[in-house]
This record gives structure tokens, sequence and C-alpha cells, in this order.
């Protein structure tokens, strides 16, 4: 096989793609247990563990332009490298969104629930999930499994809708709320968002395999 | 379609060019270029046709160097031709101006049509053909006189200035078409193998532009320069393309990529006959090429 060192360049990009999207995905799954426990400190450390998430981020793009720079990729290749960059950038702010989560439960301390925590614990599932099978179809260069990601989104959506509109009916019934309430509504926001990156993330994988950039979902958020 | 067709017979006619004719044989051109128009909005399938090739094949002598190329090259834009070493392309661009007639035991089959007349007609002059088909080559070549002389060459030849006035303007405005007139107005008496070798290419693509070709072929035009000659020439090449239609051979995929609406790619097999593989709009051979063996080459996982 011609070009055996940019072939193992190209690997290596991937498998920090794959690094990437493990340490976002834990930094989402413990910012939850943060808040299900209602523990400051796991939100803490989701808070410090971001700085590693974003240096991960800049070796890689540091290492796509010297790619671009020495490889000069064309064709697949070079699609794969510019997906890369862009899923990288995705995958950073996810982790600030999983940095948002945690934020808010330090904010929260001790605040009593306005509702029981169960739809946003389902969302959170959707997120990570979609999380997990959009990069696993990246790396696969799978476009079916990319389209089924960016069809769970609309879960995500809807479940945001249902919570979006408990939480106001709940201020709405006694503002006193208002503060709790808009603290989930910020949690479950955050969720959302980290359904929609996924997407971005599927998204380029479709480039990435066949040359056409779509547009899977249309968040209304 | 129909319209459409009768617009590029009228602007055809009015410009003295072929009409688009749709040639068939080893790609399919009308997919290609409806494609084309789909990947690039400047590009249309009504695009003058400035050069139409019609299963082109190119033998020497017993050996078959190109076998059933069919394409159209568009007017005004860039086409490269690219391939590894072998495949054909330099033989090929070398049809344009029957550059092969000038070695012995060449054959070329199919036509070619310069504005609509199969160059390879017995009552083709092939002089007055590659005036309207000009050619630079891979290493600068001017003629042994000064820069003005190696302007005045041409033209004089050909009776294109009445008076040494018109002569002047002509070396001039050839001077300045090429992107080397401010360098050199000062020592035109001076020889042209003094200057440099950027500007000595320049001087050939001068010396081609003073007798007012329609097409011009570039063959490796830069494979002897260093690049900030190469990107001279570069610019030089995407400015000519607005008036010129310009048909160059390169190795280097990037200049391809660079300078190119158009590329064509060929490649031969064990045979080691050229065959074209892909006719794409640069910009898609370049990102999603149709064709494995166009992205194994492009990719440079061939062999």
């Amino acid at each position: 096989m011609p070009r055996e060192a940019f072939q193992k360049q190209l690997s290596h990009l991937q498998d920090l793609v794959l690094e990437m999207g493990s340490m976002v995905d834990r930094a989402v799954d413990r910012s939850m247990t943060a808040l299900l426990d209602r523990d400051p400190s796991i939100a803490r450390t989701v808070v410090d563990n971001d700085k590693a998430v974003n240096a991960k981020n800049f070796e890689c793009q540091n290492e796509v332009i010297s790619l671009i720079t020495q490889q000069a990729p064309m064709a697949r290749d070079l699609r794969l490298v510019v997906s890369v960059a862009a899923i990288m950038t995705d995958l950073e702010r996810m982790g600030d969104h999983a940095e948002g989560i945690a934020r808010i439960v330090i904010m929260m301390q001790d605040e009593p629930l306005v509702k029981p925590l169960i739809d946003i614990p389902i969302m959170a599932g959707h997120a990570r999930e979609m999380l997990r099978e959009s990069i696993q179809a990246f790396v696969d260069q799978d476009v079916e499994a990319a389209y089924a990601v960016g069809k769970r989104d609309d879960e995500v959506d809807s479940l945001y809708d249902r919570i979006y509109h408990d939480l106001i009916q709940i201020m709405i019934g006694d503002p006193s709320t208002i503060e709790p309430s808009t603290h989930l509504l910020w949690v479950a926001h955050n969720l959302e968002r980290i359904g929609d990156r996924a997407t971005n993330i599927a998204e380029r994988t479709v480039y990435s395999a066949t040359g056409n950039l779509p547009q899977m979902d249309v968040s209304s958020y | 379609m129909t319209n459409e067709t009768t617009t590029t017979t009228e602007t055809g006619a009015e410009t003295n060019l072929s009409t688009g004719r749709m040639a068939g044989g080893g790609v399919d051109v009308k997919a290609t270029v409806a494609a084309a128009a789909a990947a690039s909005p400047k590009k249309t399938s009504t695009d003058q046709v400035a050069l139409s090739l019609n299963n082109v094949g190119v033998w020497y002598g017993q050996h078959e160097a190109v076998q059933g190329v069919s394409f159209d090259i568009y007017q005004r834009a860039t086409t490269a031709l690219i391939g590894p070493s072998g495949c054909g392309k330099s033989t090929l661009l070398r049809c344009f101006n029957r550059m092969n007639d000038l070695i012995p035991g060449t054959r070329v089959t199919g036509t070619i049509s310069v504005e609509g007349v199969d160059i390879m007609g017995k009552d083709v002059d092939a002089v007055q053909l590659r005036r309207h088909v000009g050619m630079v080559f891979q290493k600068p070549n001017p003629f042994p006189m000064s820069i003005k002389e190696n302007i005045a060459f041409g033209p004089k030849r050909l009776g294109l200035a009445k008076s040494k006035s018109q002569m002047d303007d002509l070396i001039e405005e050839s001077l300045r078409d090429a992107a080397l007139w401010d360098e050199v107005k000062d020592k035109l008496d001076e020889p042209g193998t003094s200057l440099s070798g950027g500007q000595q290419q320049r001087l050939c693509i001068a010396r081609v532009l003073a007798v007012k070709p329609d097409i011009i072929l570039m063959d490796e035009p830069c494979s002897a320069l260093d690049p900030i000659a190469t990107l001279k020439i570069e610019d030089l090449m995407r400015t000519l393309a607005k008036d010129y239609t310009i048909v160059v051979v390169t190795h280097n995929m990037q200049q391809a990529a660079r300078v190119s609406d158009w590329t064509a790619f060929l490649l031969a097999g064990e045979e080691r006959t050229g065959r074209l593989i892909e006719y794409s709009p640069t910009e898609q051979l370049f990102t999603t090429p149709r064709d494995k063996r166009t992205e194994d080459y492009i990719t440079g996982r061939f062999g």
C-alpha cells in the first residue's frame, strides 16, 4: 500500500475522534450523575476536565493543519480530514454543554427539585446514544447509521418540548419556582444542543463518505 | 434542449466555432456535462465548445498510445489533462495542433474539430492551424534573437502588422498580456535567452499571443520553473482563460486543481494504451471523483 505514513496519520485522526468522543461522553454521563446525586464535587470534576477536552481539540486541529500542509490530501482523504476538524469542533462544544450542566448543578446547591427527574435522564440517555452512534458511524463511514442518528434527534427535540411546557406550567402555577425551574430548563437545553451536535457529526459522516453534505434536521431551538 | 442547441449554433456561428456536439466513447460526456451543470453553476451544457474530440486514437507505428477518447473542451476555460506518465496526455495534447505530424509513423484516428472543422482533414494546413492553436512547451524555448524579435517573428511571417508602429503596438500588447512588459520594456533589444526561466516562459507565451490564437496548449509549462515563477505563470493562465481556451498537461495535481475549470484524467493499462477515465469540473474531480481509478490516482494510492 503506497503512502503508508499518510495512512497512519489518517487513522490517527480517527483515533483522536474516538478518544475525544469518549471524553465528551464521560463528561455528559458525569454531569448527569452530578445532577441525579446532587453532588457538586462530581460536577466540579466535569468543569475541570473540560480543559482537557479543549486541549484535545487543539491537538487534533493542529494535526489536521499539518496533515493538509504535508500531504495535500485529495478526494475521500480530503473530505475525511476536513470532516475530522468539523467533528472535533462539535465535540468540543458538546463538552461545553456537559460543563454547562455541571455548572448548573453547582449553582443549584441543595434547592428542592420542582419536579421529579424523569424526562431529563431519558433525554440524556438519547443524547449520549446519539453521540456514541454518530462517532461510530463516522469511524465506520456508515451512511445509513448516520441517517439513523439524524432521525433520533426528533425524539430528543420532542422530549425537550415536553419538559419545556411542563416547566412553564409549573412556573405559571407558582412564580416562586421560576429560578429552580429555569435551572432544569437550562439542563434540558444543554441536552437538546448535544443532540443537535450529534446530528452535525452524522451530517459530516455522510459528507465524508459520499461528498454530499445533507441537512438532516432543522432544529427549532 | 432544442432552444439551447439553437442558441449554441447561433452564437457559435458568430464566433465561428463548432456546435456543442456530445461525443460518445469511453466516457458518458452527456452525463458528465449534466453533472457538471449541477456541480458548478458557472459551467453549463450550453457552454461554447472550442475543441471537440470524437473517438480519438493515436498510433505510434504498431503501438496504440491513445484509444477512444471523446470529450468537448470548452471555450474561455482552462482544461487540465492529468494522469500518470505514459497515459497519453501529452500525445493527446499534441494532436490538437497536429504536432504529432512531425513524428514519423504516427497515425491519428477519430475526429478532432476546432471551429467545427476536422483538423485532421487533408485540406487543413498545419501551419495555419498552429496559428489558431498555439503551444507552450515544458522548457522555455525563446528563439536565439532579441526579446522584440521573438514576439515579432510570428506576426511578421503571417503579415499581421502593416507598419512598424503597428508591430510595436502588437509587441507591447503581447508582452503586457503575458505579464512581462514591465520587466522587459527597457531591454527589448536584449536576447530572449538573457531572461530568467520564468520570464523566458512568459516570453514564449507572449510569442504565442502575438499571433492571436484561439486556443493555447501548454505541455507541463511550469515543470522547469521555481515555485515563484510557477505561481506567476499560473496567475497568467487564470487571466488568459478569460479570453482564450487553455489546455494544459500537468504532472502537478495541485496545479491542475489551482488553474483549471475542467479536468480530464487519462490512464493506461498493462498494454500501455491511454484512455479517458473521467472528465469533470475540476472541483468535483478533486473532491468527489466518480471513478474509483480517479480516486486512487489523485489520492496517491496507485499500484
